[in-house]
Order: structure tokens, then C-alpha cells, then sequence
């Protein structure tokens, strides 16, 4: 709970927010801060306050504020006061810190102008006087209040005059800094600490909480407008943000976009360089800051580290040195000694430096897997949420001094780990890892190869499995494919022609990730956008359905010019489906913008006009047997078991290995309750290809509705020639 | 029916609308009249990863926002985290979306997204499931037994 409050804490001032350049701003704080205990002691318990008397003698409010006697005005106190405030709201340029700073440091650098949020008209006025100075001193003395652990007692003050979005500021970073400052303190005690800062700040606690978590930019954008509305009438504001924000939308927009730049930056070595430095970061951060670690204590940590990322099998992490380095240190096989990280026994950092330029093996695979595949990949299993403002970013990267191994490093130091949230949140990222385990256990992307295949060696074996794909020999074709694509790993039209065989096989899994090599290989192919399209749909896979199906109107010569050049964000089902209905107005004779319409909504389970979508194809393509079983297969998904047979009868008489259509007659013939009818049909189908996992699950849920567990057996055990005797077609 | 944005949609859904629609068939008659229970389902779908605390922020950051200015954000399912409910009526035959209004459900069943497909799709045995922590009951343990991949009807594929 407390670390959704800390991430809705960080949503509610500023999209752009991390707790990251807070975290080095707060170990810049408090470093910084050498006069702390004098100020401890100057702060106030109670100050009489009267609004009216804060207003009419300014200066002797100055100097009742503890830290405001050495700050003698350096700007007049007007613009002061305003810049102040302008600056704490200025969070997407780092002028936080820069605020916060001010409060330590008690001067005031010249600021520069920031044209884009603009100084609060509404606020000026009330500014009068110097009321930053007792926020400053408050804000101070809350920081001091850190150093010996003390309760932070409250301070009755005056009217600051403050807007809710000023409040609101204030309430969600000092949560932020409070649990950074009182990082080895209990939960209990942080909200104390916090709760008596906000009462004196007459600012209201618990509003936080309920606000998007972050990484929902249109929630985020739509927070921000509000709160920049609260604050400041005038849409101009709001309006930049916006224009910037779709800039960047446009920049980084979509999962290809952000692989392009990511390649842009990195070049293919990305990750592994970034490892390395990392490996070179985490020797020498603690020579720099000449913090001992204890190695028992550091050993924990790094195993507890390494054993959650070993827990993804993905062999980009397996591989990387950065893993490696964890797991040694965590073995002791490397020991922190003193301010170096050496090698134990063996001289470990020269058999780095040696493996060092074969290149890690996640680069290549990275590169091999290709950026698209990794892109669609990417979207599919974490949703990619594009990007923060830069002017945050390179405040961070100026951060990247004190790496955060530095900080991990400390942390261990301190102790400061083995609280429970730390604990919490590793188990979280653990159950994480656990699940992207269990998605890759063969669900997403990584092609399955058969272990036999005889026509490895075949001199053209291209050739051999379209004249076998011909002649309806899908297995044997798959073979013959595979062993094409073995040898001609860039073929684009062997991994295709691969894709459709385990489609019409039945085998979705290997349908994608079949396709996803051949997208590799030729990223603008409409056959292959449109078949990942339609393997996706069947997976219920819906963002990524929608990707690739816009991706097809996309790369279309005749329709491209529908989709607006740039990929957005987050495809909308509504603004794709009306894309393609303009498509089929422009040429209602093209069977494909039906199909893929049809396809389209079967996404959004509007099926009577996919069916008569497919019937619209049908009319244009009646000897296409895979558009039958999309109809067949609508057909049956709206509950029509009995039209859809028809459907998939046709499909079949025109092509008869087709696998799947016969394990959809069975689904449909099961879903209508007539269980032994179905089983023949499954029985067929795995007859063809006894790799259809699904169809043996079918097969299964069947046998025993049909109350035929004396059969349970040759399922479990796929013993299909037991089958095919007792279940004839 | 139609829904405008595809990211926020459940898996489940799908598979819930083609249990609606079958429970008006013969086929789906015959179960509700087999079977004679309620059930809740909650779903809980991909929420965003939560922030790690302040000592592990660093390490968050690394791994999850690039120089581009990208943020990656991991996508989990936790069972118990704003979960849709779903309420499977095989006494009248009906599939609602929202909490039970006539009384208690006979079982309660937690999953999340994914694995309710696989649970509803025979790809997953619910008593594994069950063993697994990917299915969690409460209620009434009889009503649970008779929870069965077979109820649900199979999703056919273009």
C-alpha cells in the first residue's frame, strides 16, 4: 500500500516526477546541510500568528523564521517570493531541487526564465510579503528534523496564501522526501512526520491515494490540466504542455518509434554497453565516495538481487554480465574490499575484459531477434508509455554520477534495506520476473524448431514446402520450411509461408513467432501484418491485433495515405474501424479491406457485421478456405454453432488438411453440447497434426462431458491410433 | 458491445460475452440445469508495477527508464488488485458484470486475466490451478468441484 501511495504521490504533482532525482536531491540535501543542529534548535514552537499582523510587519515575521537570518534579500522580496513559488512548480525543469537548494543554500541564483509556466497571476498578490520564507524555514526545519530523528514538531504559522496546486505540491514531495530522509524509520513515524508538516501548512493529508498510478500518460495528462487549471485560468499553459507532450508523442510515439531511438542512441550494444558501465560504475562509485560496505551485508543484497533476475530465464539476462557480476559477488566470489570490488580468488576482471569483445550475447540476440519483433514483444507484454520531458531526463543524467549502485551500496551500508517495504517491493518485482517466466515459457516470440527433420541438406527445400504447403501436406511442409529457414534465416517468404502452415495447423504460438521473423525480415508485408493481426485476435491479444491490422492500412500503397504517417500512442479500436470503413468506401472491391474489417470486429465482438464483413469477401473470394473459416469461426464465436459448420464444411471440401478447421467443427459441435460428435472431429484434426496442443486440451474437456473416461487415458498419453479406432469419422 | 479502447479490455471478457450468449443455447441450458450454482469470478488485470522504495529506487530507474526518455513500465497481474467481477448465474442462466445482488454467490473464484482463459480453455486443471495459487476459492467447497473447464464454451479460431 504504501509504495502505491509513494507512486501515486509521485503521479499527482508532475507526469515527469520520479522520486529518483528527489532521492539524489535528498542525499544532496542532506549532505549539504552542516548547519543543521543550530537550526534545530532555532525552530520554532509556536509562532503567534494573525494574518493580518503577518501581513503589516513583514520584517519582524522575517526574522522570527529560523535559517531566513542569513538570507538578506537578494531579489526584492515580490519577486522573490514569486520566483519561489514559480520554481516549486516547476517541477518538469528540475527547479525543484533548484528550490529546494534555495532553502539550504539561503541565496538565490539568477533563475532562468521558464517562459512555459508562466508566474501565477492569481498568486502575486497574495505574495505581498515574504511567506517563503516561512515555508522555506518550515520546509528547513522538517529537513533538520531528519538528522537526529526527532519528531517534527508542529509550527503554527500564517496564512501562506497557498493555491491548492501549491498545496498539492507540497503535500505529494514531501511525502516523496520524507520517506527518503527517514528511509530507516517505520511507516508509522514517516506519516507522522509528514502529517504534522502538512497540518501546519493547513494542508489536507489524505486526498492522495486514489490518482492513477504512473505510466497512463492521458491520465497523467489530464492531472496535469486540471492542476495546471486550478492554479492559473488561461489555457495557455495547459495548451503548451499539451503541444510539447504530443511532440514527444510523435518523437517517441509508438513501441517502433522507441526502439528507433533507442537504436538511435545505443547502436545495437545498447544494453551491453550500458551493463559494462554499469560493471564500471559499481567498481569504482565506491572508491569515489570511500563508503565501506560490509561484505556480508552486501553479499545479501546482491544475492537477493541476482537471484531475482536469475528467476528470467530469458537469455538476454542470463547472459549478462551484469548478472554475472551479481551472482560472483553474491558467491563471495567477489568481495567489496574497502573501496574496491576485486576478484576474489580467480582474477575475474581480466576474464571480463577478455570476453569483453565477442560481444554479449543478448546484443546479438537483440539484433537478431530484430527491433521490430522486440518492439511488438515489448508492447505486448508491458505496455510501453512513451515519453517524460527531456529537460528531466538530462536533470537525471547529471545525476548519473552517483550511480545508483552507489546509493544500493549505501543503503546496504545503512541497512536501510531490510525494512519491509523493500522486502514488499522485492517480492513484487520477484512474482514480476515470475510472470514474464511463465509468459515466455514458449507463449511469446521464440520459434520451436522440430528436433528431426530430414530435409535439412535438401537442395532447395523453398521450393519442396510450398509444393508440399500445395498439396495440403501441412506437417510435412512445416519441415521442409523449417529446414528453408534454417538456411535462409533473412528469407521473409519462407518464414511466411511457415506462419500460415502452423496457422492453418492449428498452432497459433508458432504461427506468431513465425511471422514475427518474417515481419523481421520484410517489416512492410501485408500478408504477414495481416495473419499476425488475425493470430492475435485468436489470443486475445487485442493492442497487439490492432497494431499490426493498422500496421497493414499503414503500409498499404493504395490506403496508406488513410493513416496518418506517425504511430500513435495507443490505437483506438473505434479510429482503426472507421479507417478501414473509409478504405472499403474507397474500393468496395477489394476482399482484403473486408477481411481485415472483419477481423476488426471480431476484436470488439461485434459480430454480426464481421460476419457480414466475411460474407462481403466471400462474395469477391469464394474459393479463399481461409476466409470460410474466419467466417465459420465468427459464426461460431456469436453462438451460430450450426451456420458455422456449414462455414468451416466449405473450407474443408475446399481444403482438406485443414487442421484447424477441422478442430473448430468440434468446438462447434461441442459448444452445442454434442460432445461424441466433437470428439471424432478432434480426433481428426490431431490426426493431422498431433502438436495441437489446444485440440488435445478440447479433446479432453470433451471425453469426459461425454462421460467416456475409459478414454481419458489414450488422451493423456495421445495415443492416437486408440483414438482413431474407437472414434472414427 | 463495441468498446472503444482495446488496452484496458480483459482477456476474460471475451470468453464472459461468448458465455452469455451460450447460455441462452441448448447446450448452456443443460449446464445451468446441471449445474445450479452461482459464481463469482473475480479478474484481475495488468496493473503497472509499483514503485520500489527509496533504496531501490536507482535500481528501478536503470531498468526501467532509458536515456530516450522511455519508460518501460512492468505490467503485472496480482490476484486481489482491482479485480472485475463477474457473476456467472447457472441458476438463471445469466452472466453480469458487478457484484452479486441476490445474497452470496455459492463460490467465489479469484484469477487473474491469463489464467482464467487457460482455466476456462482446459489449457490449466483447476484443482492444479487451484494448488498452483492461480485460482483462488472461497465459499462453498462442493460448489467449487463442480467448476469445471466444460461450462465455460470454447473460443474458435479464424
Amino acid at each position: 500500500m504504501a509504495m502505491r501511495e509513494l507512486a501515486t504521490g509521485a503521479a499527482n504533482c508532475d507526469p515527469s516526477a520520479s522520486s529518483n532525482p528527489l532521492g539524489a536531491l535528498a542525499n544532496a540535501l542532506v549532505g549539504s546541510s552542516s548547519k543543521t543542529q543550530e537550526r534545530l534548535k532555532e525552530i520554532p514552537t509556536t509562532t503567534p500568528a494573525a494574518e493580518r499582523q503577518f501581513f503589516a510587519q513583514p520584517e519582524d515575521r522575517l526574522r522570527a523564521i529560523p535559517g531566513s537570518e542569513s538570507d538578506q534579500s537578494l531579489l526584492p522580496v515580490n519577486a522573490q517570493g514569486s520566483e519561489f513559488i514559480r520554481r516549486f512548480h516547476a517541477v518538469e525543469h528540475g527547479a525543484f531541487e533548484g528550490a529546494w537548494n534555495d532553502i539550504q543554500q539561503a541565496n538565490l541564483p539568477p533563475v532562468p526564465h521558464d517562459l512555459r509556466v508562466g508566474i501565477n497571476p492569481q498568486l502575486q498578490p497574495t505574495l505581498d510579503g515574504p511567506p517563503q520564507r516561512v515555508l522555506s524555514g518550515l520546509l528547513h526545519s522538517f529537513v533538520d528534523s531528519s538528522r537526529g530523528g526527532l519528531p517534527f514538531r508542529p509550527a503554527q504559522l500564517p496564512l501562506l496564501g497557498l493555491s491548492e496546486g501549491d498545496k498539492r505540491c507540497i503535500r505529494d514531495r514531501s511525502t516523496i522526501m520524507a520517506r527518503h530522509f527517514f528511509a530507516d524509520k517505520s511507516e508509522d513515524f514517516i506519516n507522522a512526520q509528514v502529517n504534522t508538516l502538512l497540518h501546519s501548512l493547513d494542508i489536507d493529508s489524505d486526498v492522495r491515494g486514489k490518482a492513477p498510478l504512473p505510466g497512463r500518460f492521458h491520465e497523467l495528462e489530464d492531472y496535469w490540466n486540471e492542476s495546471q487549471g486550478m492554479m492559473k485560468p488561461g489555457p495557455h499553459v495547459g495548451d503548451a504542455w499539451a503541444s510539447e507532450f504530443n511532440q514527444h508523442r510523435r518523437e517517441l510515439g509508438g513501441p517502433d518509434a522507441w526502439v528507433n531511438s533507442f537504436e538511435q542512441q545505443h547502436g545495437a550494444n545498447g544494453w551491453a554497453s550500458e551493463f559494462d558501465q554499469q560493471y564500471s560504475q559499481l567498481a569504482t562509485v565506491d572508491q569515489m565516495r570511500g563508503v565501506h560496505v560490509p561484505n556480508l551485508a552486501a553479499m545479501e543484497q546482491t544475492r537477493m538481487l541476482a537471484h531475482t533476475l536469475a528467476q528470467n530465464e530469458d537469455p538476454k539476462f542470463q547472459n549478462s554480465k551484469f548478472l554475472q557480476f551479481l551472482s560472483k559477488m553474491s558467491r563471495g566470489e567477489l568481495i567489496i574490499d574497502d573501496n574496491q570490488v576485486k576478484p576474489a580468488p580467480g582474477d575475474w576482471a581480466s576474464e571480463f575484459q577478455q570476453q569483453h569483445p565477442a560481444g554479449p550475447s543478448w546484443a546479438d540476440e537483440y539484433l537478431h531477434r530484430g527491433p521490430d519483433q522486440w518492439a511488438n514483444e515489448f508492447a505486448a507484454e508491458r505496455e510501453t508509455n512513451g515519453a517524460l520531458d527531456d529537460q528531466w531526463v538530462n536533470e537525471f543524467s547529471k545525476l548519473h554520477v552517483n550511480d545508483w549502485a552507489d546509493e544500493f551500496g549505501k543503503q546496504v551500508a545503512e541497512g536501510t534495506l531490510g525494512d519491509n517495504t523493500a522486502d514488499d517491493w522485492a517480492n513484487a518485482y520477484n512474482e514480476f520476473w515470475n510472470e514474464q517466466k511463465q509468459q515466455s515459457d514458449g507463449s511469446r516470440g521464440v520459434y520451436v524448431f522440430s528436433d528431426m527433420n530430414p530435409y535439412v541438406g535438401h537442395p532447395n527445400p523453398l521450393k519442396e514446402g510450398q509444393d508440399l504447403f500445395r498439396r495440403g501436406l501441412l506437417s510435412e511442409a512445416i519441415l521442409a520450411l523449417e529446414a528453408e529457414v534454417l538456411k535462409n534465416p533473412d528469407n521473409a517468404e519462407g518464414w511466411r509461408l511457415l506462419g500460415i502452415a502452423h496457422a492453418e495447423n492449428d498452432d497459433d504460438q508458432q504461427a506468431i513467432a513465425a511471422m514475427m521473423r518474417a515481419q523481421e525480415a520484410d517489416p512492410t508485408n501485408l500478408e504477414v501484418l495481416l495473419s499476425l493481426g488475425v493470430s492475435h485476435t485468436n489470443e486475445l491479444e487485442q493492442a497487439a491485433a490492432l497494431r499490426y491490422l493498422h500496421g497493414w492500412l499503414r503500409h498499404h500503397p493504395k490506403y496508406g495515405t488513410l493513416a496518418s504517417s506517425d504511430m500513435p500512442e495507443s490505437l483506438y479500436h473505434a479510429d482503426v474501424s472507421r479507417l478501414f470503413s473509409d478504405a472499403a468506401l474507397m474500393s468496395p472491391e477489394d476482399a482484403d479491406v473486408h477481411i481485415v474489417l472483419g477481423v476488426l470486429y471480431n476484436l470488439s465482438r461485434e459480430y454480426d457485421r464481421a460476419i457480414a464483413s466475411f460474407q462481403t469477401a466471400l462474395k469477391l473470394k469464394p474459393n479463399d478456405y481461409s476466409l470460410w473459416n474466419k467466417l465459420g469461426a465468427t459464426q461460431a464465436n456469436s453462438v451460430q454453432s450450426a451456420d458455422a459448420i456449414l462455414a468451416y464444411q466449405k473450407a474443408l471440401d475446399l481444403k482438406p488438411n485443414y487442421v484447424r478447421a477441422w478442430a473448430n467443427m468440434g468446438i462447434s459441435y461441442a459448444n452445442q453440447g454434442l460432445y461424441e460428435d466433437s470428439i471424432r472431429y478432434y480426433v481428426r484434426a490431431l490426426s493431422m497434426n498431433p502438436k495441437a496442443d489446444n485440440a488435445w486440451q478440447y479433446l479432453r474437456i470433451s471425453l469426459s462431458s461425454a462421460s467416456r473416461h475409459d478414454m481419458l487415458n489414450a488422451c493423456d498419453s495421445r495415443n492416437l491410433d486408440v483414438l482413431q479406432k474407437e472414434f472414427p469419422l | 458491445m463495441a468498446s472503444d479502447s482495446s488496452a484496458t479490455q480483459l482477456k476474460s471478457d471475451a470468453l464472459m460475452e461468448q458465455m452469455k450468449q451460450h447460455l441462452s443455447t441448448d447446450a448452456g441450458k443443460a449446464v445451468t440445469k446441471k449445474i445450479g450454482l452461482v459464481y463469482q469470478i473475480n479478474i484481475a488485470p495488468k496493473v503497472p508495477l509499483p514503485l520500489p522504495p527509496s533504496g531501490l529506487l536507482r535500481f528501478w530507474f536503470r531498468i526501467s527508464v532509458f536515456d530516450s526518455g522511455a519508460v518501460r513500465v512492468f505490467v503485472w497481474q496480482k490476484i486481489g488488485f482491482d479485480e472485475v467481477v463477474y457473476i456467472v448465474d447457472l441458476k438463471k442462466g445469466e452472466v453480469t458484470k458487478g457484484p452479486y445482488e441476490g445474497g452470496k454467490p455459492d463460490a467465489t473464484f479469484s484469477f487473474k486475466d491469463d489464467d482464467f482463459i487457460k482455466v476456462a480453455t482446459g489449457k490449466m486443471n483447476p484443482q492444479i490451478a487451484f494448488m498452483r495459487g492461480a485460482m483462488k476459492i472461497k465459499g462453498s467447497l462442493s460448489a467449487a468441484q463442480k467448476f469445471t473447464p466444460d461450462i465455460f464454451p470454447k473460443p474458435s479460431k479464424m
